[in-house]
Order: structure tokens, then sequence, then C-alpha cells
């Protein structure tokens, strides 16, 4: 069950307000060689997100505090590339899509399937990956036609690789 | 003189013939007046849905009108000598209704129920009248009775609908709340059953009865949320899904979802597929709720016939548009009656609480709003065979 050799670690984010969920989710997460943190709230999520990087969240549409909807948005606002899931009661993915809020990597009825949930979080990250990847050359070239020196580019490689998460 | 008074009584003999005509022709004004005012009232008695009546001053029928005849089944014929209170529900009250209505007039009384000659109660808003002579004295009543027998059902309908309607809510709410245990026990099984993969030190007995029990969880609680889904479907009454898919499969899983019921019954189903995958472009998880309604009624027409060698042929065929689904059983079959009112929201003829009466509307209802009709063909002791037919796409 356990194949480690084959899984890239990916940085999960979890946010639901349901503690005794994400502690199976989390041990399962961790068990696989994925980085998981687990908060329990949208504000708690937003706090971590700023101190620390992820690939991937995961975020329960309905909790206490700010919604996570809302928490998604502010979560792509300080990383950018993350990817959000979010899960959702029966009835809510309607609403949730006719408030516009279209954004999620997508949108999960709950209770999700685990294999389901993994399989939906490593599509997630490839998406992040091949985003970031691009943005990375861009840059790249951005640098390249501005004609720095070798040791300037490789200044600022270093600096994107940190904006980046790359480290 | 006497000429004179031959003159005279001449003279008043003609006056006298005068008016004689006057009255002659009075007389044939008012027959006209009295054969109009007649076929009037004849008009009402035989044309109005209400029933109308005459009593004599005790209360015996004296007319009775068609709408009469259709409201309680009986004739006028029949009643002829019949007091009006006996063909109340309760004689006693109706005849203290009666007297009451002699000494105060015209008096109006809602809801008094009526004993139909087939048995069964006919509930009537009823209005009583004095009818008079010309010295006014009061020789009789008159009745006019509204049948609210329907009236009253659609209003208990309607009640009831609403009640389903507030237990619907509240299901919904309860199946909403168990999701999420239902989704921590999913959880802690899938992580028991990794801890258990990877345990050391276990018999391969215990590893594997271990594995077992954790996979019964997870099958189980995911049976558990596909209820509280479907529930959470129906009570939000769910707008159609359009995908494209196999209509074989649906059809399978129909079937398979059965299994149990199926079990300890000797049904054989026969499955006459065209050949090769039938794709469609519709609602899968609506068209399966039908499928299974229909599968249910044939397992259990079966069961009531007592039939040993039961039987539920499902075929499929398509044309260039559309698909026909057919499920054809050997159980009961339906009466002509019944025929005409299975659609009907509550109708059933399973015992109180075994079926809801909301299978078959609620199947017309999806067909319909998927595009396709549903027709029938049955004969009592044979069996039935239920046809869906909907377009590709």
């Amino acid at each position: 069950m356990n194949d480690q050799s084959t899984i890239r670690v990916i940085r999960v984010l979890l946010v639901d307000d349901e503690a005794t969920l994400l502690e199976y989710l989390s041990k399962r997460l961790l068990r696989q060689g994925h980085t998981v943190k687990a908060t329990f709230s949208g504000e708690e999520a937003i706090e971590v997100a700023k101190q620390e990087n992820f690939d991937v969240a995961v975020v329960d549409l309905k909790m206490p505090g700010i919604d996570g909807v809302e928490t998604q948005k502010r979560l792509r606002e300080i990383q950018p590339f993350l990817q959000c899931i979010v899960l959702t009661g029966h009835g809510s993915i309607e609403s949730a899509l006719e408030s516009g809020y279209e954004e999620a990597f997508r949108y999960l009825l709950k209770p999700v399937d685990y294999e389901n949930l993994v399989t939906v979080i490593k599509e997630a990250y490839e998406k992040k990956i091949k985003l970031q990847e691009a943005k990375f050359q861009e840059e790249l070239e951005k640098l390249h036609h501005h004609g720095m020196g070798a040791r300037g580019m490789r200044n600022a490689i270093a600096e994107l690789r940190k904006i980046y998460g790359f480290e | 003189m006497p000429l004179l008074n031959c003159a005279r009584s001449m003279d008043s003999n003609s006056s006298l013939e005068t008016e004689l005509k006057k009255a002659r022709q009075e007389l044939a004004g008012y027959k006209i007046e009295l054969h109009q005012t007649r076929g009037y009232l004849q008009c009402i008695l035989q044309n109005s849905e209400d029933m109308i009546f005459a009593t004599e001053v005790g209360g015996i029928l004296i007319s009775f009108s068609k709408g009469g005849e259709k409201v309680l089944g009986y004739s006028f014929a029949e009643l002829i000598g019949t007091y009006i209170k006996d063909l109340a529900e309760d004689p006693v009250s109706f005849e203290r209704f009666f007297t009451s209505s002699q000494d105060e007039g015209p008096t109006v009384q809602l809801d008094i129920p009526f004993r139909h000659k087939e048995g069964g109660i006919v509930h009537c808003n009823v209005s009583l009248i004095n009818l008079m002579n010309r010295e006014s004295q009061r020789v009789g009543t008159v009745g006019v009775c509204r049948d609210i027998t329907l009236w009253k059902k659609i209003q208990e309908d309607l009640v009831r609908i609403d009640r389903l309607a507030e237990i619907g809510r509240i299901a919904a709410g309860v199946a909403h709340e168990i999701n999420n245990p239902l989704a921590i026990i999913s959880e802690a099984s899938g992580w028991a059953g990794v801890v258990i993969s990877d345990a050391k030190g276990l018999s391969p007995e215990d590893r594997e009865e271990l594995e077992k029990a954790t996979k019964e969880i997870s099958h189980q609680t995911k049976r558990c949320s596909s209820i509280t889904h479907e529930l959470l479907d129906f009570a939000r009454g769910s707008t159609p899904a359009l995908i494209e898919f196999d209509i074989h499969d649906v059809l399978r899983d129909s079937i398979s979802f059965l299994k149990p019921e199926l079990k300890h019954t000797p049904i054989e189903i026969d499955t006459q597929f065209m050949s090769g995958p039938l794709l469609m472009k519709s609602d899968p998880k609506l068209l399966e709720q039908v499928f299974v309604n229909f599968i249910t009624n044939a397992i259990h027409a079966i069961r009531s016939k007592g039939e040993d060698k039961g039987y539920i042929q499902i075929k499929t065929l398509s044309t260039n548009s559309d698909v026909e689904i057919g499920f054809e059983d050997n159980g009961t079959g339906i009466t002509e009656e019944d025929q005409k009112k299975i659609f009907q929201l509550f109708f059933t003829t399973k015992a109180p609480g075994k079926g809801t009466g909301l299978g078959l509307s609620i199947s017309q209802n999806i067909v319909k709003k998927l595009g396709g009709t549903i027709t029938l063909d049955s004969k009592v002791g044979v069996g039935t065979n239920f046809t869906v037919r909907l377009p590709l796409s």
C-alpha cells in the first residue's frame, strides 16, 4: 500500500474544522510520504500559508469564520500557484458555482473517497508544477533578454527558486 | 220592457263573454309561464351537479334531482317514501338540523356526511329552505346539497403533501449531519487498513480477518453515504445532469442494486440487451432510480402472485433517435381500473406501510423531465410490461 518510490512528495495543507477527520486524513497522507499541515480554520490556514509553502490545499467549504471559498481565494493571494480542492456538503457545489467562485482546482462532494482524494491531489499538484514551471521559464527568458551577466543570472535564479519554493 | 230586458241580458251576456275571453287569455298566459317555469325547474333538477331534493312536512322525500342520483347513487324511484334523514350518516343530528330549519327559515350546515348506496361516505354542504303554499303555510322543505368529498380529499392530500415535504426537509437535514461522522468513520477505517497492512507480528489469519473487517467498514460507510446522497437528491428535486453513458451499465447497476432483494426469491432476470454499448446522453443517476423502481415493482408483483417461476425480462432497443427499455414480468398484472391510477401521487396497491405510492409518479416525472415517455401493457394474472422510451440525446 505504501509505495513511496513512485510518489512524489506533495506538500498538502488541510483546512477543516472537523479535527478528527483531519487526524486520520493527515496520518494516511503522511504514511504515503507526503508533507502535511493540518489547520482547523480558514484564519489559521492563512497564517500558516504566510510562513510555509504548499502545493495543494484541501479546504472544507463550511467552516465557522471565513468559509472555504474565501479561504482558498486568500490562500491563492499569498501563494499564487497553490491549487485548492474544496470539499462541500451535498447540494452546495451548485451554490458555490453559482456564486461565481470557480477558481478552485476542483469541488469534491463530502464524504470523499480517500483514493479519489489522493488522485485529485496528484492532479492538482501536476497542474501547480506545470503553471510554476511555465512562469519560471517566462521569468528566465525575461532575464535572458535583459542580458545580465552569469553571476547576476545565478543570483536571480536563486531569488526565483526562493519565490517559488524550490529550495 | 221585455225587449229592453232582453237587450240588457244580452248586454250582460256579451260582457260575461268578454270577461271569460279575458280570463281564458290570462290563463293561457299563465299556462305558458307555468310551462316555462316548470321547464326551467326541470332543467335545474336534471342538470345540476348538486343534490336537490324536496320533502313533505315530515321529511319524506317527494323529489330527488339527477345530481342527487349521481352524488348518492340512488335513483328517485328507489327513494320514494324514504325519510331524508335516513340517507344521512347520522339521522339523529340531521333530524335536529332539519327541524331547526323549519323554525328558523333558510339554514346552511357545512360538511354533513351521507351514506352512498355502494357504501362509503359522501360529504355535503347542505342548505335547507321551507317550501310554502299560497296561504303561506309550510308544506315541506327543499334542500340543496353540494358534494365536497373530492374537495375534502384534495385538502387532505395537500396536508399530507405538506407533511411529506416537511419530513423531506428534516430527512435532508439529518442526512447532511450524518455525512460528517460518516466521513470520519471512513477515514478511520482506511487508516486502520493502512496500519494493519504494514503491521509486523500479525499472524496471516489475523491480518486477513482485520483487513476484511476494515474493508467491510469502508464498504458499508460508502453504502450509507450513497443513501444520504440519494435522500438529499430526492429532497432537493435535483435538476437532471446530462452526461454521455452506456444505458446497459445503468441497467446492470440497477439490477445489482437489487441483488439483496432477489436473494430469497425464485426470480430469474433475463437481460436481452442489444449487442455492444448503447450510448446516450441523459441523467444516469435519475434513470437508475426509475429502473430500480420498475424492477422493484416487478419483484413485488411476482411475490404477491406467489409465482415460483418468477421471470423479469429487461430488454433494450434503439432506433435512430430513441432508445426503448422494456421491463416485462409474469407477476399479478394490473387491472384496467388501476392502470388509470398508477401514476397518481400516493396511489398504491401495497399494504399500508409497504408502499408510499410515490414510486411510479416520481418515475414518470423523471422520464418526462428527460424528454421521454412511459407506456404499459398489462393483463391480470399474466403479467405487466412497462416500456420507457427516451431520446438518445
